[in-house]
Order: structure tokens, then C-alpha cells, then sequence
């Protein structure tokens, strides 16, 4: 009996572990804030919580792939306000919808590439790479844009499939944030690509050993998560129907702290999908939740921070206990 | 297959290394056999692990060959050698500290459902590698425990596990006892006989004569890179073998 109950306890993937804190968490700030003001548990509050998350769902989940792998990506928030501003542009100049939405994601995936190919061609740091790229992005981004918000005037279907009102509130961002959950969730667990992202980040000179093209797959990685990061700028475009340059400055460090919390591992070889998008859930509400309870804007950087040390910390302990003693 | 067979599983031929300055092999040749387990020996900085990085392919001889099967390696990358049925077991284990035995033992030759789409048949990895595990002597308690849960006796026992799934044909060994308890090295013993079996050819590393004396077909004994001497296990005993590392002198 005792071996029949430890095997199916064994059978719990110990990866979703770290889950329990970020969900403990979730329930902490839910309860703080529903109890500060009632306007939290409504059900429009709870749409707009939706929509931030899927922003920054679509940008953490792919983040989360990368860092299993064992590397960074800080130029996410550029890459997410370049493709939202280039498909304003593109629109206003009435290029197809859905090219204009090919073209954002291959934007996308092209910063990727050279991120991608910095890193694991010339072996360069990949916080290093990211970082130039990020400050390169932004600084094209202004001069593109000298510094003005792009907008997008009239109406457009692609506008609404990316993130229409579907009822209420409720935008059609969340349903392409629940695809991109199934997506990654299933390539991580279920893909041979997932099984070698995760040895890339436990222990790269094993998979080497056992004949993982390591830097593909981290190349790989580098792609999904520049894709998803233009997607996800714009799901933003579509929202406002304007492309802010200054769109998604921070998001870099939500996302890496979103995917932290969740119970990524940062040297790589551990975490999960499921996690992350908790994570992001978790960095939406507090977003709305010192919005609605009236704190000053300035606080929300400090929250944010404060959560990512107590969730590191309670992750940590988790991790101690449940998982073993070399995390 | 016939034509392999007439020729020794690995011929190390007259190899050669240096490091700069540093002559880490010298002239070094000698015959493995199918089925065989041969004693690598010798104080540190004999060349032991030079020797195997030269057969994982890891460096190339400068001069001499290495011949496997009767084919030179000379070129072949490590990936190349191992699709050929070399396999090492490093210190440790070949194995990912987070990832469940199963997905440790397929790890870069998973099994899948749609090759097409690269679809992981994870029941029949944990069904197979449960199976093969058994089948190797080796006793866990699911292959869906992670593997920094396992000892470092058993870590290395499901590399060698996979060696025997894979049908790998040489095993080398590179000082797979250390650190472990004497009875994880008696588990290791164990899984090491079970590949003998197989007709694995190994080469087994190790500074400890005790650990591989009564396995071992013949030891090779190194010292400061040269060949010091080969000797059948009957024509020696486990003293005469120290005595031998210790001064670097034939016997």
C-alpha cells in the first residue's frame, strides 16, 4: 500500500510544485484587496485583470521556455512595443490585415534569430545580447516615431480577432492567452523539443554528450519568445488602437519576475508553463488591484518588487522541502 | 557484420597526445575485445582520462589510431561514435538532475508517437525503461523519480542501462566508483557484470585495483602517460598491480 501511494506520489510531476506559493499568493493579494475595496471581485475588474495577463502571459510563457533552457531575453518589451508601433504603420497605410499580422510576428521572430545567433554562435552572454538589442529597439522605436504615439483611426477585423470585446469586458485576448497555456504547456511536457529544453538548462554538457543540438534548441526558444512578444504587442496595438514607443518598458522584468514566481528555476532545468501564467495572473492583479485601491502609481514598481522577493523566498522553501535539496 | 567480427572491438595503435609541453600519452597500443572488461590503472596524471577523451573523440591523437570494430575513428565526432555503440558513463552519470529517469534514459533518443510533429511516447519511455532497468538488476522505485533523488550509484547504473537498451557495443567508464558507499559500489559491480553479459566490451577507470580487480579480464596499467604494462588477471594479484602504479615499473 505504502509503495502504491509513494509511486503515484511520484507520478506528480514535482516541476508544479512551486505552483502552490504563486497560487497561495494569488489568494493572499485577492483576499487583501477584496477586502480593501469591493470594486476588486467585479466581474468588469476581473476582465481588465484578464487582459493585462494576457500581455504579459504571451510575453512570460515563451520566457519561461527560455529560461528552462538556461538563457535570458530583456529586449521582450522592446520587441513588444516595435511590433505594436510597425503595425500601426503598416495598417495606416493600408497593407492587408493579416499581413500586417505576419509581418509583426516575423519581425518578431527575426529579433529572436539575432539574439538567438549571438548567443549561441559567438557564445555571448545572452543578458548582454538582449540588453543591446533592447536599448537598440527603443532607441530606433523614437526615432521612428520621434517620440509620438501611433494611431490607428477606423475599424478593422483584425483589431477585433486580436482583442475584440467578446461580452462585457471580457476582451478576446484571454482566449489567445489560453492557447498559448495549451500551446507551451504541451511543447514543454509533451515535444521532444520541450524534453531538451530542459536538459539544455540541467545540465548542458549532458545533453551535449547525449547528441542535443543545444544551440538550435536555444535558438528555438529565442524565436518563440520573439514571436510571441510581437503577438503580444499587438494584442496592445489592438486594445488601445494605438502603438505607445514607450509601450512595454519594464515589461522585460514583469515577465522574467512572472516567470520567477511561478517557479522557473534561473540557472535553468526546471519550471513550468502552468507556473508562469499564474505568475503573470499574479503581477495583473496587483496592477489593478493598487489602481482600484487608489495607490500612487509610483508604488506598483515597489509591489512588484516585494512580491517577487516574498515568492522567491516561499518558492525556495518549497523547493526545499518538496523537491530536494540541489535546487 | 562477419568482417567486424574478425577484427579486436577497439585497437588503440602507437597513440600519441600532447597538451603543449606536455606528452599526456606516449606511444600507447593495446586490444579490447568483445565481452571483455579491461582495468584502465594508474596514479593521477597517467593519461587514463586522456585516453578515453581520445576514444569519445573528444580530442584526436596526434599520433597512432584508434580502431573500432576494425574502422579508424580518426574524424568521427563524439555524436558519430556513439551512433557507432561507443557510450561513456562520466562520473556522476550521463543523466539531467531534474528530469524523471525515464525522460534521463531516452534523453536525446526519446521514444515518439508522430515523428512528424516529435511527440513524446511518454508511457512506453517509463514502460521500456522500467523494463530495462529490471532487466539490468537495478532497483528503483518509479522511473517517474527525478533523478537528483537517486544515488550516485544508481545514476550511473541507469546509464548503463541505457547502454545495454541501446545496445551499445564498448562502455567506457571513467572512475565510476568514486565517492560511493560500499554498497552502492557493490550495486554498481552488479550492473557492470549484467552488461559483461551482453558481450559489452569496457574499459573501467578507477585509481582503486580492489574496486575492479575481480571483474576485470586484463588490466592496462599508465604511468606519466607511457604504457607500463599489460597483464592477464590470472598472471597478477591486486598487490602486484599497486606495487606497479606506485613505482610506474613492469612487474
Amino acid at each position: 500500500m505504502i509503495d502504491f501511494v509513494k509511486t503515484r506520489f511520484l507520478k506528480i510531476e514535482h516541476r508544479y510544485f512551486p505552483s502552490v506559493g504563486v497560487l497561495g499568493s494569488l489568494i493572499i493579494i485577492g483576499l487583501v484587496f477584496g477586502f480593501i475595496t469591493n470594486k476588486f471581485f467585479k466581474l468588469d475588474t476581473l476582465a481588465g485583470i484578464f487582459t493585462i495577463t494576457a500581455e504579459i502571459g504571451m510575453v512570460c510563457i515563451p520566457l519561461a521556455l527560455l529560461i528552462i533552457s538556461a538563457e535570458f531575453d530583456l529586449s521582450v518589451g522592446s520587441t513588444f512595443a516595435f511590433a505594436g508601433v510597425l503595425g500601426a504603420l503598416l495598417l495606416n497605410q493600408r497593407v492587408n490585415s493579416f499581413l500586417v499580422l505576419a509581418a509583426a510576428i516575423i519581425f518578431g521572430i527575426c529579433i529572436g534569430t539575432i539574439n538567438g545567433t549571438l548567443v549561441t554562435k559567438l557564445r555571448l552572454p545572452s543578458f548582454i545580447v538582449t540588453l543591446g538589442i533592447m536599448f537598440i529597439l527603443r532607441g530606433l522605436l523614437l526615432v521612428i516615431t520621434a517620440g509620438f504615439p501611433v494611431s490607428f483611426k477606423g475599424s478593422n477585423m483584425l483589431l477585433f480577432v486580436l482583442n475584440g470585446k467578446l461580452t462585457g469586458e471580457f476582451r478576446m485576448s484571454f482566449i489567445w492567452l489560453i492557447l498559448c497555456v495549451i500551446f507551451f504547456h504541451f511543447i514543454l511536457n509533451h515535444t521532444r523539443h520541450g524534453n531538451w529544453s530542459l536538459a539544455c538548462g540541467g545540465n548542458v554538457d549532458v545533453a551535449q554528450a547525449m547528441g542535443i543540438p543545444t544551440s538550435r534548441v536555444k535558438l528555438i526558444n529565442f524565436m518563440l519568445v520573439g514571436a510571441t512578444s510581437a503577438f503580444a504587442g499587438m494584442l496592445s496595438f489592438a486594445r488601445f488602437g494605438m502603438a505607445y514607443p514607450t509601450l512595454g518598458e519594464g515589461m522585460e522584468l514583469e515577465a522574467i519576475a512572472a516567470a520567477v514566481l511561478g517557479g522557473c528555476a534561473l540557472r535553468g532545468g526546471f519550471g513550468t508553463i502552468f507556473g508562469a501564467s499564474l505568475g503573470a495572473l499574479l503581477i495583473a492583479s496587483l496592477r489593478v488591484g493598487l489602481v482600484l485601491v487608489g495607490a500612487p502609481a509610483y508604488w506598483y514598481r515597489a509591489f512588484v518588487g516585494l512580491i517577487l522577493l516574498i515568492g522567491i523566498i516561499i518558492n525556495k522553501e518549497i523547493m526545499r522541502q518538496l523537491v530536494g535539496g540541489e535546487q | 557484420m562477419k568482417e567486424a567480427s574478425r577484427h579486436p572491438l577497439l585497437e588503440i595503435k602507437n597513440v600519441k597526445k600532447t597538451f603543449g609541453k606536455v606528452i599526456a600519452l606516449n606511444n600507447v597500443s593495446f586490444a579490447l575485445e568483445r565481452g571483455e572488461l579491461v582495468g584502465l590503472l594508474g596514479d593521477n596524471g597517467a593519461g587514463k582520462s586522456t585516453l578515453i577523451k581520445l576514444i569519445m573523440g573528444i580530442y584526436e591523437p596526434d599520433e597512432g589510431e584508434i580502431f573500432f570494430e576494425g574502422k579508424s575513428l580518426r574524424g568521427l565526432s563524439p555524436g558519430q561514435r556513439r551512433a557507432l555503440g561507443i557510450e561513456t558513463v562520466p562520473q556522476g552519470g550521463a543523466v539531467v538532475p531534474y528530469m524523471d529517469v525515464a525522460r534521463n534514459f531516452f534523453l536525446g533518443r526519446e521514444i515518439l508517437k508522430f515523428r512528424c510533429l516529435k511527440i513524446l511516447n511518454l508511457s512506453k519511455m517509463h514502460e521500456e525503461s522500467a523494463k530495462m532497468i529490471a532487466e539490468a538488476g537495478i532497483r528503483l522505485r518509479s522511473t517517474y523519480e527525478r533523478v537528483n533523488f537517486l544515488s550516485g550509484g544508481e545514476r550511473q547504473a541507469i546509464s548503463i542501462a541505457r547502454t545495454l537498451y541501446f545496445k551499445g557495443k564498448l562502455m567506457l567508464l571513467d572512475e565510476p566508483t568514486l565517492n560511493l558507499s560500499i554498497k552502492e559500489t557493490d550495486k554498481l559491480i552488479d550492473a557492470i557484470n549484467t552488461a559483461k553479459n551482453y558481450k559489452i566490451g569496457i574499459i573501467f577507470v578507477t585509481h582503486n585495483v580492489y574496486h575492479v580487480f575481480d571483474i576485470a579480464d586484463k588490466f592496462v596499467i599508465l604511468n606519466r602517460g607511457n604504457l607500463v604494462g599489460i597483464y592477464p588477471k590470472d598472471m597478477v594479484t591486486p598487490n602486484d598491480l599497486i606495487m606497479c602504479i606506485r613505482t610506474g615499473n613492469p612487474l
